[in-house]
């Protein structure tokens, strides 16, 4: 891949695409919107408004990275929280594709509005292959693709939609990013949302919250190399005991797998150690978890995410 | 010089795209729902049948697959692509006793054309529920595994080729060296 050559073509395509407009710019603070956004203020100047949305789905620590990436950048962010349209939206969905549909249409109107405000007609988007290969293949909705509703105000425009991760990494690297976003663990779109299993509420996103934040912890510790490790929250309550007292709590799944470019991915092989150690600061660390499980599925047959 | 990579609809025809791209060969997708004399032009040296869900969603492939028998212009199909070929070719095509999905050992039966220069084993990933059952009569059975027999196969006088693994992902090491293999049958001819 020349890198070179990619980069040039990429900020044509930019200036072509959005021509006079202004545009925002969705940006989570992960690889491939923030390379999407430094091509774009490369391209465009300061005719491109960088946007972050809190979804209020998010895990810890996500607003202080875009803060520092801001600062590190030299770029100003606009911070919008929205977590409340995000849990009102999303009040009694279950259903996986739904969820996913909400949530594309929630970051859509949010990103309208602020849009209106500032007189901008395009979206830059930091979609990647996986995301509408996935998409349009019906396996998930991405909410970047198929999770879009059907009349948007916005033309999109997604400067990087024929790349992989790995190959966004060698970019973002070209152009200066610095490394810790660049190995920053991918986090989808919906965020925690798609890691709990059934309605998502505040509370249970905090559990969630809590124990992804253990797996990644004790895995940093590891130095082994990981695509990403995360916790999901299982619908499901079993029966334990806690100092001599029957307990009946619930159930967190440990995902921890190995991949290049993510369409592609093995379980990590982590020694039994390490996942004791999850094990037991989960049961102990956070409310109201019992039972901690690992998942030993590749994909395929499974996905990464378990929605 | 390009290689069509007929689009059946599977998770990664893109992903072929990509992995000519990094050999350094330009590749170029092409539905299915466009026929072969309107996507195949002079500069076309290769056709890859990708992948897909459905074998009764294959559109043209079948059309490809003649198009390339009467010009002699080699094909090598993926997953359903390879499925495409061998039902053409008389072999019957069903659900396999179970699933493959994930990483397989396959055993390398011919290390020529597309796996020349192989080891006697290859790791490699798969994701597929039905199978060619039998190995066709104008077929040799190139490689094979324990959970499936037809892994791979080549017709013994024209430069036609399936595998039922995927080449394309990264999590089948020497996938990039059966296309690399394949382009290499492409440029200089090299079968017959």
């Amino acid at each position: 891949m020349n890198v070179r050559v990619i980069v040039d073509e990429i900020i044509k395509f930019i200036k072509e695409e959005v021509g006079s407009n202004l545009a925002i710019s969705a940006l989570s603070g992960g690889v491939d919107s923030t390379t999407a956004t430094v091509l774009a203020r490369k391209a465009l100047g300061e005719k491109v408004i960088p946007v972050f949305v809190d979804t209020g789905l998010l895990p810890y620590g996500e607003i202080g990275h875009i803060k520092k990436l801001s600062r590190d950048l030299n770029i100003p962010v606009k911070i919008i929280n929205a977590s409340n349209e995000f849990f009102r939206a999303l009040k009694g969905v279950t259903d996986p594709e739904l969820k996913r549909k909400i949530i594309g249409e929630t970051f859509i109107r949010v990103f309208e509005r602020i849009a209106e405000d500032h007189g901008a007609k395009c979206l830059i988007q930091g979609t990647i292959a996986p995301d509408w290969i996935e998409s349009k293949g019906g396996i998930k909705s991405h909410h970047n693709v198929g999770g879009l509703p059907k009349e948007i105000k916005l033309k999109i425009v997604e400067p990087l939609k024929n790349f992989y991760k790995d190959e966004v990494r060698e970019i973002a690297r070209y152009i200066g990013i610095p490394e810790y976003v660049i190995n920053k663990k991918p986090i989808p779109g919906p965020a925690l949302a798609v890691r709990i299993l059934g309605e998502v509420t505040p509370e249970k996103i905090e559990i969630v919250r809590k124990a992804t934040k253990i797996v990644e912890e004790e895995m940093m510790k590891t130095g082994l190399d990981f695509w990403q490790a995360f916790a999901v929250l299982l619908p499901i309550r079993t029966v334990g005991v806690r100092g001599d007292i029957r307990a009946y709590e619930w159930t967190i799944a440990v995902r921890i797998v190995n991949s290049t470019d993510g369409m592609t991915a093995n379980f990590s092989k982590v020694p039994w150690e390490v996942l004791e150690r999850i094990s037991s600061r989960i049961t102990s660390e956070v409310p109201h978890i019992g039972r901690v499980l690992y998942d030993i599925t590749n994909k395929p047959p499974a996905t990464i995410e378990f929605e | 010089m390009e290689i069509i990579i007929v689009d059946n609809g599977g998770q990664y025809v893109h992903r072929i795209w990509r992995s000519l791209r990094e050999i350094g060969v330009k590749g170029k997708i092409v539905s299915n729902t466009i026929p072969p004399e309107k996507a195949i032009t002079s500069d076309v040296i290769g056709i890859i049948l990708s992948g897909g869900p459905d074998i009764k969603k294959s559109g043209y492939s079948e059309d490809y697959l003649e198009y390339c028998i009467e010009h002699n212009l080699p094909i090598l199909g993926i997953c359903l692509g390879h499925q495409i070929i061998g039902r053409y070719f008389g072999a019957e095509v069903g659900k396999g006793s179970k699933g493959e999905y994930g990483s397989t050992l396959i055993k390398i039966l011919e290390k020529k054309y597309l796996f020349e220069g192989f080891p006697d084993k290859i790791s490699a990933w798969a994701s597929h529920m039905d199978e060619v059952k039998d190995v066709p009569k104008e077929f040799l059975l190139t490689a094979t595994s324990d959970v499936c027999l037809v892994e791979g196969m080549r017709h013994k006088r024209l430069p036609i080729f399936g595998i039922q693994f995927h080449p394309e992902v990264s999590h089948t090491p020497d996938g990039k060296k059966i296309l690399r293999n394949f382009y290499e049958i492409c440029r200089f001819k090299l079968f017959l």
